[in-house]
């Protein structure tokens, strides 16, 4: 009964809660009757028991407990009515639930074509909107046709206050049909907002008078334009045109023009021209004719020349001037009143002085108002015509100027002399504009000059210069370059400009050799070969650029030698060179030079020639020792070469090996293994 | 629980207002005593009683298995009244209040006063099991149930809040007697 004892208190609350079983009550009350703590105990707890249900009691909500946490449940979650409890309790059927979500992944899809673009509408239903897009269309097209209708009724009336009526007296008598007459009143009397059905049928009606709708609408113009008639006569229109023409004589045209003008009851105001370096005339002539007369003027005027370009414009100036009109009436009566004033002659000298004063403003405004309306009267009275001529071909050039340029680079054993001789040239015709003459850090002198030359010379001075040295690259550059204009013309003149010579001077040596040969000769005696080569260029007028002998340890000697001849003299010298020897290895290079004038018998050749004797050609390291060690060394690297190879093997192969074993090992082991068991 | 309660209280998650209103009748009392045990205060516990029944209401959704509603509501209740325990005890008393209060005279102290005492000595739980089993008369399954307890824990839990109250009281109940 130890467990009992030990956690009495668990027993005892559990007695009085009722919650033991009856053999634990018994067990519990056998070990009461053993023990005085544990009684103790349980008369405690019996005693707070009681007080605890006592105080407690007091403290059990009342019986309106419930209906209060109702009320006020009620208040603060209200009742949902109406379509929103229907709702709610539809959401909670399983299948309004699923219908729902279905409803939403169709709207979804829905939405997704709409914004790919793709066409939302299910075959059968297309037919339908089909159907209705006809039936919004057509009230659209009535809308369409009737709103132009209204536009040219005003366009025309703008031609009317121009004296042209052109379209009018056509239409006008169009309109006498009555069946015409009551459908356009039927037209005139269809709301904005007509039903698509009404309007429909309306057009049917309209079609099958024979697709004359078009008649009708301008049967509705005269109505329309009536009014403005009489309206526009005192309206103050100024109107202006301008229009380009390319004619061929401008005199002509000037003639036609005042011709034209005079038939119109016109004048021309003014014409100016001005004469272009080709002799071609440019002007403009201003034309001033009456209003009513302006489109036939126009016409006209285009069978002058080729038409460019023609604008025309319309200016209403009517608010502006009946304004003037109305304070130029007020500055009058001021102006008489102010004048009865000085006439009665009342009241002191200063007043009257500042009445003078008064007028004087007075009159200084009506007079300006007057001029203001004169200059508007003028301009009304009578359109600007202003009409911008140019004569054909206008762009013709009047001139060409042919321009040189000629270029050459000059050789020469001494630039300096070459350089003075051609400053010398220069005189009133042969003119030098910029000499430079350069000496760099090694000595060697380079020049430049440029000069210009009068046409007339540039032939005989070219030549002249051509013989102060040897001439490489000469060019020359012919420009023709048209003044006053562009392209081609069979009149214009052809001027020679001045010839511009630019010239290059360098020392002979810089030349760039026309031909390159480098051969060897072999001989036995080098030293001596060498010498009688350098005989055999001098006599052929060649120069030594450089010469150069070696010996190597082999006994091998070199001669290199390298000199210059003239092409003239190149093909001697190579035939007398077959005489100190073999000549080996012989290689030709030659450079073209395209576009340039060369002297070719005196271009300069090198020749590069290396005169050898062999040496002697067997090696020091013979006999049988030295070929056996050298034999001992091929084969040792050949061993060690295998080895290598054998190794890539080994490594290659190994790790296959080891699997292959490890794997045949493991299965014997398994094997092994079955078999014992 | 029966299948109609269970019924009941799947309707009431689904929404049924008038299955929800059936619960209100059967389980707030529940949890009056759950709040009351840990508030000590019968205004407190009733509001909290309402506060909790609107919050099921409102989240009701949450709950998945209609078994355990009864459960998640008393859940509910025990946090709901730890939160307004909690900010009760953070409002600190002004001193005014204090000495209008004045020193307790001890020799005074009633038995009720001194029960409450003892009563707010104890944990939170055991004071909501006490309340329970001495408000609504439970056997021990349901309490346990109610309070999400293992089965057999209440006896322990119910003998020491008894024992603790009993040590606390011993002079006054030695004078009851």
């Amino acid at each position: 009964m130890a467990t009992i004892h030990n956690e009495i208190d668990d027993w005892l609350a559990a007695d009085l809660h009722g919650d033991l079983s009856d053999a634990e009550r018994s067990a519990l009350h056998a070990h009461l009757l053993d023990c005085a703590a544990c009684r103790k105990a349980h008369q405690e707890t019996k005693t707070m028991n009681k007080i605890l249900e006592e105080t407690l009691a007091q403290e059990k909500p009342d019986l309106q407990f419930e209906q209060r946490m109702l009320a006020g449940f009620r208040s603060r979650v209200p009742q949902r009515s109406g379509p929103i409890k229907l709702l709610s309790d539809l959401m909670r059927l399983r299948a309004a639930q699923i219908a729902a979500v279905a409803a939403v992944l169709l709207g979804l899809v829905q939405l997704g074509r709409m914004i790919t673009g793709e066409n939302a509408i299910a075959p059968r239903a297309r037919d339908r909107f089909a159907n209705e897009q006809l039936f919004e269309q057509q009230p659209a097209q009535l809308a369409d046709t009737s709103e132009p209708d209204s536009a040219g009724s005003l366009a025309k009336t703008d031609e009317l206050a121009a004296g042209k009526p052109k379209d009018l007296a056509l239409a006008a008598p169009l309109a006498t049909s009555e069946n015409r007459l009551r459908l356009n009143k039927e037209f005139q009397s269809l709301p904005a907002t007509v039903a698509p059905a009404k309007a429909v049928k309306t057009e049917m009606a309209a079609r099958e008078t024979g697709g004359q709708t078009e008649a009708m609408n301008h049967a509705a113009q005269p109505s329309a334009a009536e009014p403005p008639v009489t309206e526009l006569a005192n309206r103050k229109l100024i109107r202006n045109a301008s229009v380009e023409l390319e004619i061929v004589s401008f005199d002509d045209a000037v003639q036609k023009i005042t011709a034209f003008a005079n038939e119109e009851r016109g004048y021309v105001a003014t014409t100016d021209s001005q004469k272009q370096a080709n002799g071609k005339l440019r002007g403009e002539v201003v034309v001033k004719v009456l209003p009513e007369n302006l489109d036939r003027f126009l016409q006209k005027i285009r069978g002058l020349g080729e038409l460019k370009n023609q604008t025309l414009g319309t200016e209403d100036v009517t608010k502006a001037y009946f304004d003037t009109d109305a304070r130029l009436k007020n500055a009058r009566v001021m102006e008489q009143r102010l004048i009865d004033m000085l006439q009665t002659k009342t009241g002191k000298v200063s007043d009257l002085l500042q009445v003078e004063k008064e007028l004087g403003r007075v009159r200084e405004q009506i007079e300006k108002m007057q001029g203001e309306l004169k200059y508007w009267d003028s301009q009304v009275q009578f359109a600007t015509v202003t009409i911008s001529l140019a004569e054909k071909d206008m762009e013709e050039p009047a001139a060409f100027l042919i321009k040189e340029h000629a270029q050459l680079a000059l050789y020469g054993p001494d630039v300096e002399k070459i350089y003075n001789d051609i400053k010398a040239l220069a005189s009133p015709k042969v003119q030098v504009t910029n000499a430079q003459l350069n000496r760099d850090y090694l000595g060697q002198v380079s020049a430049r000059i440029s000069i210009l030359i009068a046409p007339e010379e540039s032939g005989a001075v070219v030549d002249r210069v051509k013989k102060f040295g040897r001439v490489e690259n000469f060019q020359t550059q012919t420009e023709r370059i048209a003044q006053g204009g562009e392209g081609m013309s069979e009149n214009a003149k052809t001027k020679r400009d001045k010839v511009e010579l630019n010239i290059t001077i360098s020392r002979e040596e810089q030349e760039q050799a026309f031909q390159q040969t480098s051969l060897r000769i072999r001989t036995s005696s080098v030293d001596e070969k060498a010498k009688e080569l350098r005989a055999l260029a001098e006599k052929q007028g060649g120069r030594i650029r450089s010469s150069a002998f070696s010996r190597d340890p082999d006994g091998r000697e070199f001669a290199n030698v390298s000199l210059r001849v003239p092409m003239k003299n190149y093909p001697a010298l190579m035939q007398s060179l077959n005489s100190l020897g073999k000549v080996e290895n012989v290689s030709v290079q030659r450079q073209d030079r395209t576009g340039a004038q060369i002297d070719e018998a005196n271009a300069p050749a090198d020749i590069s020639i290396q005169i050898y004797r062999q040496g002697n050609i067997v090696s020091h390291e013979s006999g049988l020792l030295a070929t056996l060690r050298r034999t001992l060394a091929q084969s040792a690297g050949a061993i060690m070469w295998s080895l290598r190879m054998i190794g890539v093997a080994v490594a290659f192969l190994a790790p296959w090996v080891i699997a292959i074993f490890a794997i045949v090992w493991i299965a014997k082991r398994l094997m092994r293994a079955k078999r014992k068991l | 629980m029966d299948a109609s309660e269970r019924e009941q209280c799947r309707a009431a998650i689904q929404g049924d207002r008038e299955a929800f209103e059936m619960i209100i009748r059967t389980q707030s009392r529940t949890l009056f005593a759950i709040a009351y045990g840990i508030l000590q205060n019968r205004e407190e516990a009733e509001d909290v009683a309402q506060d909790v029944l609107v919050k099921a209401w409102k989240t009701r959704w949450r709950v998945r298995d209609p078994e355990k509603f009864p459960a998640w509501l008393a859940a509910i209740a025990r946090h709901q009244a730890h939160d307004v325990f909690r900010k009760r005890r953070t409002v600190p008393l002004s001193e005014e209040t204090i000495e209008a209060i004045g020193p307790e005279p001890t020799d005074t102290i009633s038995l009720d006063q001194q029960l409450h005492s003892a009563l707010a000595a104890l944990p939170e739980l055991h004071r909501a099991a006490l309340t329970l089993r001495y408000f609504e008369e439970m056997d021990y399954r349901t309490i346990e149930k109610t309070l999400g307890l293992t089965n057999g824990a209440l006896r322990g839990i119910l003998g020491r809040a008894l024992a603790s109250m009993r040590k606390q009281l011993r002079p006054a109940l030695a004078s009851m007697d």
